[in-house]
């Protein structure tokens, strides 16, 4: 079996606009679930009430990682035909730190908000509303900032060649590192007060 | 024991089938299969056979003409051959350097040369070094002069080629060649000096340093 | 964990169990992967609508903008023609169709109990802009860049992951009246 399906031709551009939908509604399914739906709930993440976007996040990280490396391993994936988005340390720092600063004032991120969107939450339909203005300014100061956008390149590099690590000594350190969050974070909504966010 | 595993709450067996998974994960090895392929020769002549590796020069210039930008567009000549004429879009990659350049492997890569040696040379160190969507040129640079810089009309063509002829004018003409119409055959296409490099200016042929699409977010 | 009793069927169903759904989302990801190469994303589906939107009123401002024209160099098919476009209409349904499964698709406005639901929406426009701007400048957002990019360790989306909760924990304090 060789998979990246689509890498090796198995189907084309047109079959692949279907599976990307397919794909998508069990990506919008589970985060509903979640309740990642629910500014409130995401946003308690950042006040140690409720810490459920830790958890599902590197549960989802830790899910796909584990999966990518044994499928990798066996030799059913070819790990080199994945893609790997370019790393540009610096504007995707400050990108971050940005980006972390919008969720706590708006509450969502751009998935969430689409989730949040469509089930009646107003405050998600807004908040798309604000991404396609925040991306429209992005694009017009674009001239302005590209030579930011393109500074400290360090190529496609993942941490296994950037550290000098085997990858799979990087996947169990990763596994111990969320195992060892989790229990932090189960203690701290005990200690806390457990005040999670229901519907 | 026996009751350990049953007795233990849900997030703590999902917890504890993690680390199992993460601790064989120190042993299981490296992910990436590096550069000892192994070549199917068989699935290698079969793709030679039906020649799906290769694309045509009318083909490779409906991409640039359409400002594909899903393929890399590798010249294997020599740098005073790239510097005189190169196709429109194209990186000078001389078939010594070709292991160091950086290339991905779930890239479309389209190879040429002056005829079509040197690029089924390069076509085979990338298939075994696992690249998987390689082509060439049919009939290189050679080929791609003769079909869109200078096609030519017979005098005696038939009406299918005469029109055939005319879409082909105004893609010439996109990449600054100039078509002839009658003329006698063979001899007129001996020497024709190659078009300027900066030409392909109308229409909308990608810049120079084009950017695949991004596959992320 | 909150297996709370099944009597009371009224109302929105709890969530479930983060892990559980953290798996789902691993999983989708996964498979993702294994079908396409390639992981998820939301932000670069609006860029694409973005600049489809531009290049209608201002083709020319469009073309010549680098940041538009990665988006429209590919002329033989239409910028909204596009995996990530598609991918997101998907996450639109699959959201609906779990919330209504779940009794939670209701007309509100999430916010704390200190806040006006103007200034609420207000935060949540101007939260969405800074949002949009900074997973620009990051080359992609949480599913994107967080998500994906941390599944095969790469090094930019780590430290993206730890920018977005720092960034998020430097500024909570800040904000606190909006949720609590």
């Amino acid at each position: 079996m060789n998979t990246p399906f689509f890498k090796y031709g198995l189907f084309g551009d047109d079959v692949s606009l279907v599976i990307a939908f397919v794909i998508g509604i069990g990506f919008g399914f589970f985060l509903e679930r979640a309740g990642f739906g629910n500014g409130r709930k995401l946003a308690a993440q950042f006040y140690f009430n409720d810490l459920t976007v830790f958890k599902v996040m590197f549960t989802a990280i830790i899910t796909a990682m584990v999966g990518i490396y044994y499928l990798s391993v066996i030799g059913w994936m070819d790990l080199s035909l994945v893609y790997l988005n370019p790393t540009y340390i610096v504007p995707q720092t400050i990108g971050g730190l940005l980006l972390g600063f919008g969720f706590v004032i708006g509450g969502y991120c751009p998935g969430t908000s689409c989730v949040s969107a469509v089930t009646g939450k107003i405050d998600g339909m807004v908040y798309l509303l604000g991404i396609v203005v925040g991306i429209f300014i992005f694009g017009e100061i674009f001239p302005l900032v590209s030579n930011f956008y393109n500074s400290t390149p360090m190529g496609q590099i993942t941490l296994s060649q950037l550290f000098n690590i085997p990858y799979g000594i990087l996947v169990f350190a990763v596994v111990m590192m969320a195992i060892g969050g989790f229990a932090a974070a189960e203690w701290a909504e005990k200690k806390l007060g457990n005040k999670i966010v229901e519907p | 024991m026996k009751n350990f595993f049953p007795k233990l709450s849900l997030n703590k067996k999902l917890a504890l089938l993690a680390f199992i998974l993460g601790l064989i994960a120190i042993f299981a090895g490296n992910p990436y299969r590096g550069s000892s392929v192994t070549l199917d020769t068989k699935e290698l002549s079969l793709i030679v056979d039906k020649t799906v590796d290769h694309v045509s020069a009318e083909e490779l210039a409906d991409w640039i003409i359409q400002g594909k930008s899903d393929f890399k567009l590798l010249d294997l000549r020599t740098e005073k051959e790239f510097n005189e004429y190169h196709i429109p879009s194209a990186e000078l990659v001389p078939l010594a350097e070709l292991n160091q350049y950086p290339l991905l492997r779930n890239e479309k890569i389209v190879l040429y040369s002056e005829g079509g040696i040197h690029s089924a040379q390069a076509w085979m160190l990338l298939r075994a070094n696992g690249y998987k969507a390689v082509y060439m040129l049919f009939g290189g640079l050679e080929e791609w002069a003769d079909k869109i810089l200078f096609p030519k009309l017979a005098q005696n063509a038939t009406p299918e080629q005469t029109t055939a002829f005319e879409k082909m004018k105004e893609v010439s003409k996109f990449f600054g060649g100039s078509p002839q119409v009658g003329g006698a055959t063979e001899e007129v296409s001996s020497k024709k000096p190659m078009p300027k490099l900066e030409m392909p200016t109308g229409g909308s042929a990608p810049t120079a340093g084009k950017k695949k699409k991004k596959e992320g977010c | 964990m909150s297996s709370t009793s099944n009597e009371v069927q009224h109302g929105p169903k709890p969530y479930w169990n983060p892990y559980l759904s953290g798996m789902g989302l691993g999983l989708v990801l996964l498979l993702s992967y294994v079908i396409m190469g390639r992981g998820l994303g939301a932000s670069g589906a609006f860029s694409s609508l973005v600049a489809t939107g531009v290049s209608a009123i201002a083709p020319e401002h469009a073309k010549a903008n680098e940041f538009y024209n990665e988006y429209l160099a590919d002329t033989t098919k239409s910028p909204l023609k596009d995996w990530l476009v598609f991918e997101v209409l998907g996450v639109l349904a699959g959201g609906f169709i779990s919330g209504a499964l779940a009794g939670r698709i209701k007309k509100t406005v999430e916010k704390g109990p200190h806040i006006s639901v103007s200034g609420r929406l207000l935060y949540a426009f101007v939260g969405g802009a800074i949002m949009g701007i900074g997973a620009k400048l990051a080359r992609g957002c949480t599913s994107g860049q967080a998500l994906t990019g941390g599944a095969v360790l790469n090094v930019g989306s780590w430290a993206f992951i730890l920018a977005v909760f720092g960034g998020a924990y430097m500024f909570a304090y800040f904000f606190r009246r909006q949720w609590r």
